[in-house]
């Protein structure tokens, strides 16, 4: 209850900081507009046009599958190129600040929602805005920030050699995706209860290949303006295309890796050998706690995939065990359908750490405790997660799931790991709500 | 397999030559003044482009599924050919195969070296002729650099695709007999869109090295992203293999349990691969041709042990049930989205030519061809693997059932495709242990072509009204 509560405001801070940015931003410009004559726009109006274009463009390609983690990769680059950018096409130094960085971004994004909200697709607005926040922070700190004498780095880097020059901007594109990932981790962290410190390590390690490239994309762009103009811009994002391109098919395959496992685990319900449906909601539940209990992705992704197969040794069964409940098979057979999976797991020569947790599955808890094995956390959460669903079924009515609960409890400590089933009465409570 | 034969060998020394002749033709056009190729700034690039081109090389193995993947070491010849000229790429193109860092065989890697120095030189010389600029530095302006350096570039770059698939073709021409003309089209097809990037990449290299002033350094920058997407890529391709390996790995176990069909579906899944060989099938279709091998006979898992066993005197109301077990595979694996094109081969793989199949009684073409390559390597798989009533026929009998029943139950091209393939892999008949037959019991086995009479029989009785 008390994380629920502080996962929302996170997503509406983050939305309002973003909006007050926005606005912050056309309040700067127009007060410069007004107060210094000197700041023309018009010469700047075609090169920040094609980047704002460029900008919605990429935001229409929005990667969908994946849930965070630079989901729009060319126009995070073309923002930061804007952000970077240090002469105008036509080799003249260009004065902007951060305000009309910002403010281009803004009314991008909300151009670029604009057939989302016509097909009444659901929108992330925290993305948008962890987004905005990221390039604000590469803006201001190229554009705002005075590093020496009151200097800021656009006013320095004039007498720079080109290759320092990149190197700075890669720095500091760099440095504001970090942050932006770092915004992401902490709304996920609020979704999912999961530790933040976790989260940020995950997002971190899954994004680093795209913030590299969208560092290095956003500089060179950026560098490329000044001989070739704005034609740059679409020139020298092209790399990038290849690599969303590839990222989006690499998410694909893992997509359908996943579904292709959850379907392939519903094979030994088709041949009678388990009670359909019960694979999936045993790797459901492990996959909560898994989370609860502060698992890396890839060992939530495995937990998730060993849960969902935990039952396939039942095909080397002569005769299936009625209803498929393996919690009420004797111990040997238990050990021998664990076995079993395991091997067959083992076979497909992908999924060793799957095989590992499976062939675990059933040991009791009290061999950690008395004889201090080591047993995966990920099979823990099985055989607790497991013993639940088989006693208290498909569709469990109250009674069902407290007594499934109560005789969990009596295997506390010396079946059951006491952390897991803990994690298991809050993923239940959190479920009722 | 020991070395290669005597035309393939005065090939590749030919190939060599022809690269020699390249370099020196090029050494003798452009001396060495300031402003040319090997000059002080030149040799600096040079040394910088060969170890990127050593390093870009690497990792050849990115060709995943035979239809994506780049090679960065074509995009380093590119940026060279404009930066230093018709020698130096030559230079960069040699070293980098010279210096390849996985084992090759010798003559491999001669070849490849004489081949992309041949190229890079080609490609240098057709750059300058095309109006390009080596003193890239002393031009701005989109159109001057357009004009001097991208037009050229791209002229160049056609010219080292081409001339790549060339060479490639008479290698391939000499040692596996392939025609050339089908290898270049086929290689135009399939990496031709690749060299259009290259192109592209090559000139973004080179106006961040020379007119955006950024210098070697601009490597790490425009190849920064290029290197995020080849490692998706790998990555891609490690999923790919993996899921296909979970894929059979997973059915093959859950086929454990009758000893009959234990192995079967990998089979097939073979006897496809080897027949797509003959059939000139797309990447796609190969891929989809093998899952549904693999999965053909899922839907079995749905049908009642007891049917499958009954050996004798199955009553309509069985055979119908039988009959079933195509839908109900397609039904099992409906939700996977990769399979979308192997499902209608699982559903078609019983019909047969003369409409007298099941499900849909599909007559000749009708059935997709994916279907009709799996109903003849289940039915090929069936025949040589023992049965409790017979043994495993040999592979002669198998292909000698099969052409009797070419035109009614098969299609006879596709009968002809299985036994060209054969004629390449030598296949071994099953044979099962007695003792296990006898603990197995008896069985029908429905991929039998003579169950095929046997339902065809009774679907045609059952439309008769």
């Amino acid at each position: 209850m008390r994380r629920r509560v502080r996962a929302v405001p996170l997503e509406t801070l983050s939305g309002a900081f973003a909006l007050v940015l926005t606005l912050g931003a056309l309040a700067v410009i127009r007060w410069r507009l007004r107060e210094f004559p000197t700041f023309e726009i018009r010469p700047l109006l075609p090169m920040t046009g094609v980047f704002l274009v460029v900008i919605v463009i990429g935001e229409l390609f929005r990667v969908r599958q994946e849930a965070s983690r630079h989901t729009a990769p060319l126009a995070t680059a073309a923002a930061l190129a804007l952000a970077m950018t240090v002469a105008c096409p036509n080799g003249t130094a260009v004065s902007y600040g951060a305000p009309l960085v910002v403010a281009v971004t803004a009314v991008a994004m909300v151009l670029g929602l604009i057939p989302s909200l016509v097909r009444r697709r659901p929108i992330r607005l925290t993305d948008l805005a962890n987004s905005l926040v990221g390039i604000t922070i590469a803006a201001v700190i190229f554009r705002e920030l005075p590093i020496s004498d009151g200097r800021t780095m656009l006013e320095l880097q004039a007498g720079w050699p080109a290759d320092l020059l990149a190197l700075v901007m890669v720095l500091i594109c760099a440095f504001a995706l970090t942050v932006e990932v770092l915004l992401v981790a902490a709304v996920r962290a609020g979704r999912s209860q999961a530790p933040l410190l976790r989260t940020f390590q995950d997002e971190f390690t899954a994004a680093f290949g795209l913030t590299a490239a969208l560092s290095t994309t956003g500089a060179i762009v950026a560098l490329a303006e000044r001989p070739l103009g704005v034609v740059a811009i679409p020139l020298f994002l092209f790399p990038l295309v290849l690599t969303q391109f590839a990222v989006r098919r690499q998410s694909a395959i893992r997509r359908t890796y996943g579904q292709m496992i959850r379907t392939l685990s519903r094979l030994t319900e088709f041949g009678g050998y388990t009670e359909p449906g019960h694979a999936s909601r045993v790797a459901e539940l492990s996959r909560a706690i898994g989370q609860q209990l502060g698992m890396s992705e890839r060992e939530v992704l495995d937990l998730e995939y060993a849960a969902l197969l935990h039952d396939i040794g039942q095909v080397s069964l002569t005769e299936p065990i009625p209803g498929g409940a393996t919690v009420l098979a004797a111990p040997a057979d238990q050990r021998q359908i664990a076995h079993d999976g395991a091997e067959i797991v083992r076979q497909t020569g992908v999924l060793d750490n799957v095989a590992v947790i499976l062939e675990a599955q059933t040991t009791s808890y009290r061999q950690v405790r008395e004889l201090g094995e080591d047993l995966p956390l990920a099979s823990r959460i099985i055989k607790v997660c497991n013993a639940y669903d088989d006693m208290a079924g498909s569709r469990p009515i109250r009674a069902r799931r407290d007594a499934a609960m109560e005789r969990i409890n009596l295997g506390l400590g010396y079946e059951y790991d006491p952390r897991v089933v803990d994690a298991l009465v809050r993923v239940l409570e959190r479920g009722k709500n | 397999m020991g070395g290669p034969p005597l035309a393939a060998s005065a090939y590749i020394a030919a190939v060599l030559l022809m690269a020699a002749c390249l370099a020196v033709l090029a050494w003798r056009t452009y001396p060495l003044t300031n402003n040319s190729p090997l000059a002080d700034n030149d040799a600096v690039t040079l040394v910088v482009l060969g170890v990127l081109g050593v390093l870009g090389s690497t990792s050849k193995e990115d060709n995943v599924g035979g239809r994506i993947g780049f090679s960065f070491a074509s995009i380093i010849l590119l940026a060279a050919v404009a930066l230093i000229g018709p020698l130096g790429a030559a230079a960069v193109g040699a070293v980098t195969y010279l210096m390849v860092f996985e084992k090759q065989r010798f003559e491999v890697r001669v070849f490849n070296l004489g081949m992309t120095a041949a190229a890079g030189a080609a490609g240098g010389f057709v750059y300058l002729m095309a109006g390009g600029s080596t003193e890239v530095s002393a031009m701005g302006g989109v159109s001057t650099l357009m004009l001097h350096v991208g037009l050229p570039l791209a002229a160049a770059d056609v010219v080292i695709c081409l001339l790549n698939a060339v060479i490639l073709s008479g290698i391939v021409r000499l040692t596996r007999g392939t025609p050339m003309r089908r290898f270049i089209l086929g290689m135009l097809e399939t990496s031709g869109p690749a060299y259009i990037g290259y192109g592209l990449i090559g000139f973004l290299f080179v106006i961040l090295w020379v007119p955006a002033g950024v210098g070697p350094a601009s490597a790490v920058l425009i190849l920064a992203p290029l290197f995020v997407a080849r490692w998706a890529f790998v990555q891609y391709g490690d999923e790919q293999r993996a899921r296909e390996r979970t894929l059979s790995a997973l059915v093959a176990a859950v086929e454990t349990k009758d000893v009959y069909t234990r192995g079967h579906s990998e089979r097939v899944a073979s006897l496809c691969d080897l027949m797509a060989g003959s059939l000139v099938l797309s990447h796609q279709e190969t891929e989809a041709l093998r899952f549904a091998g693999i999965l053909h006979d899922i839907g079995k898992l749905a049908i009642p042990t007891r049917v499958l066993r009954k050996a004798d005197r199955l009553s309509g109301a069985d055979l119908d049930r039988i009959a079933t077990h195509v839908a109900s595979g397609v039904e099992m694996v409906r939700d996977i989205e990769f399979l979308s094109d192997s499902t209608d081969a699982i559903l078609h793989h019983h019909e047969r030519m003369d409409g007298l199949g099941y499900p849909a009684g599909l007559r000749g073409e009708d059935t997709p061809l994916l279907a009709r390559i799996i109903a003849v390597a289940d039915a090929f798989d069936s025949l040589t693997t023992s049965r409790f009533h017979r043994d495993a026929c040999t592979v002669a009998e198998a292909v000698a059932e099969l052409r009797e029943r070419a035109g009614t139950q098969f299609d006879p091209s596709i009968v002809a495709a299985l036994e060209r393939g054969l004629v390449r892999h030598p296949w071994e008949p099953t044979r099962l242990e007695p003792a296990l037959m006898v603990t197995a019991g008896r069985a029908f086995d429905h991929d039998d072509p003579a169950a095929s009479d046997l339902m065809a029989g009774l679907a045609g009785s059952e439309q008769a009204p």
